[in-house]
C-alpha cells in the first residue's frame, strides 16, 4: 500500500467505478431519489472506488471496468498513444489501472497500460526538452497527474543543465537563495 | 456521494505550488467533521437495530450489515482525508522553518490556523535549542563558500544595522560588500538579493 499520506493515491482512490450490488444494503443515503435509504440487490451505482474496493472485500458489490478502459480507448490508443486525451478521461488513469487489476481479474489492462505508457513516455520527453513555451499548453492537457510530474522533471533537468554549462558554481548558488526566498515572494 | 467533501480539501493541497500553502479551509474542514458524526451516529443506528432483531454482526448477507460496513468504509476514509491534509500542511509548515529564520511573514501567518501557528512556533524553537546544543547553524547555505564575502543590493530599508563586521547602513538599492554569513539571513528573507557578476 502507498504512503497513506499520498494525496495523488488519495485522489485516484476518488474515481468512480461502475458497480451492480450484490445485496440489498440498509441505511445508506447514496441515491438522493432513494427515500427508504434501501438498495436494493442488482441496481447499478457508480461508487468511488475507494468504496467499490472496500465492498467488493466482502462480496457486497461486483465491480466492472470503469469506461476509461472500454475498447474504444483501447483502440485509440493502439492507433496514436501519444494524442489520446487520458486526463478529461481518468486523471489517474495508470494508478487506476493497476488497482483495478486486483478487482476485475482482466489482465489485458496490464498490456494496456504499458502500451500508454511506453508511446507517451516517449512523446512527454522528447516535447519537454524540446518544445517551446507556446506551444505546450495544448499538449499539457492531454496528459494525466503522473505523465504532468514526468514532463516538470523533465523541463526543470533541462533547465539545471543549461544553468549549469552556462553559469558554472556561482550561478547555481543564486538559484538555491531563489529557491529559498520563494515562500515569501508568492 | 459519500466523502466527496473530504476528496475537496485533499484537492485544495494540490491546486498550490508545492511548498507554498493555500488558507487553511476552516469552513470545509468543519464540514467534513460533520459529516464523520453523521456516519457514526447512522452506524450506531444500525448496531442497535441489528442488536434488537439479534442478528450477529458475522452474517454477511444481511442488510444492516452492509449499511453499517459502508458507513464504516466512508469513515476510514474521511479520516483518512483529514489526517493527509493537516500532514501535508504540517511538513510545508515545518520546511518555512528552516527557510524563513526568526519571524514569519504576515501573507503567509494569515493562511495557517492556529494550531498550526503553534506548531510553526514549537517547531522553530526545538530547531534553535537543538542548534545551540550543537553549537552550529544549520540553517546555513550547503555549498561551502569561496568567498567569506559577497556582493549584494538592499531590496528594503532597514536603516543602520551592527553586523559582525561593520555597522553598515541598509539604505534601498544601495550594493554592498557583505559578510555572507550576515547576508544569509536577509537573503532568505527577501530584504536582500545576492549579485552575481
Amino acid at each position: 500500500m502507498a504512503n497513506y499520506y499520498d494525496i495523488d493515491d488519495i485522489l485516484s482512490e476518488e474515481e468512480l467505478v461502475p458497480v451492480v450490488f450484490l445485496e440489498a444494503v440498509n441505511g445508506v443515503g447514496l441515491f438522493e431519489s432513494n427515500e427508504a435509504n434501501r438498495v436494493e440487490p442488482r441496481s447499478k451505482a457508480e461508487l468511488p472506488f475507494w468504496l467499490a474496493q472496500g465492498m467488493h472485500m466482502r462480496q457486497g458489490v461486483s465491480v466492472s471496468i470503469p469506461p476509461c478502459f472500454n475498447k474504444k480507448t483501447r483502440e485509440e490508443i493502439g492507433a496514436d498513444g501519444a494524442h489520446v486525451d487520458l486526463r478529461s478521461r481518468c486523471s489517474y488513469f495508470y494508478e487506476l489501472g493497476c488497482k483495478m487489476v486486483h478487482l476485475v481479474g482482466d489482465k489485458s489492462i496490464g498490456s494496456l497500460l504499458l502500451v500508454a505508457f511506453q508511446t507517451r513516455y516517449k512523446e512527454v520527453l522528447i516535447k519537454a526538452h524540446t518544445a517551446a513555451s507556446a506551444l505546450t499548453p495544448k499538449f499539457l492537457s492531454l496528459l494525466t497527474k503522473e505523465e504532468t510530474k514526468l514532463y516538470d522533471a523533465a523541463k526543470s533537468s533541462t533547465a539545471a543543465f543549461k544553468t549549469w554549462r552556462m553559469g558554472g558554481p556561482r550561478f547555481q548558488k543564486a538559484l538555491v537563495l531563489g529557491r529559498k526566498r520563494k515562500p515569501i515572494g508568492e | 456521494m459519500y466523502g466527496r467533501k473530504a476528496c475537496q480539501l485533499v484537492k485544495e493541497l494540490t491546486n498550490s505550488e508545492s511548498g507554498q500553502l493555500t488558507t487553511f479551509n476552516n469552513d470545509l474542514f468543519a464540514q467534513v467533521i460533520e459529516e464523520c458524526e453523521a456516519h457514526f451516529r447512522d452506524l450506531q443506528a444500525l448496531f442497535m437495530k441489528m442488536q434488537e432483531e439479534g442478528t450477529s454482526n458475522q452474517t454477511t448477507k444481511n442488510p444492516d450489515h452492509f449499511g453499517a460496513f459502508m458507513h464504516h468504509l466512508s469513515l476510514v476514509r474521511n479520516k483518512r482525508c483529514i489526517m493527509a491534509y493537516v500532514y501535508n500542511r504540517a511538513e510545508v509548515v515545518q520546511n518555512l522553518g528552516w527557510a524563513v529564520e526568526l519571524l514569519l511573514p504576515e501573507e503567509i501567518e494569515e493562511k495557517l490556523s492556529n494550531s498550526e501557528k503553534e506548531y510553526f512556533k514549537n517547531h522553530l524553537a526545538t530547531l534553535k535549542s537543538y542548534m545551540t546544543d550543537m553549537d552550529i547553524d544549520l540553517a546555513v547555505d550547503m555549498v561551502p563558500p569561496k568567498d567569506p564575502y559577497i556582493k549584494v543590493r538592499v531590496l528594503e530599508n532597514m536603516g543602520n544595522v551592527a553586523l559582525s563586521d561593520q555597522e553598515a547602513n541598509l539604505a534601498m538599492h544601495a550594493i554592498l560588500f557583505l559578510r555572507r554569513t550576515d547576508a544569509e539571513q536577509y537573503i532568505s528573507q527577501g530584504k536582500m538579493e545576492e549579485l552575481t557578476v
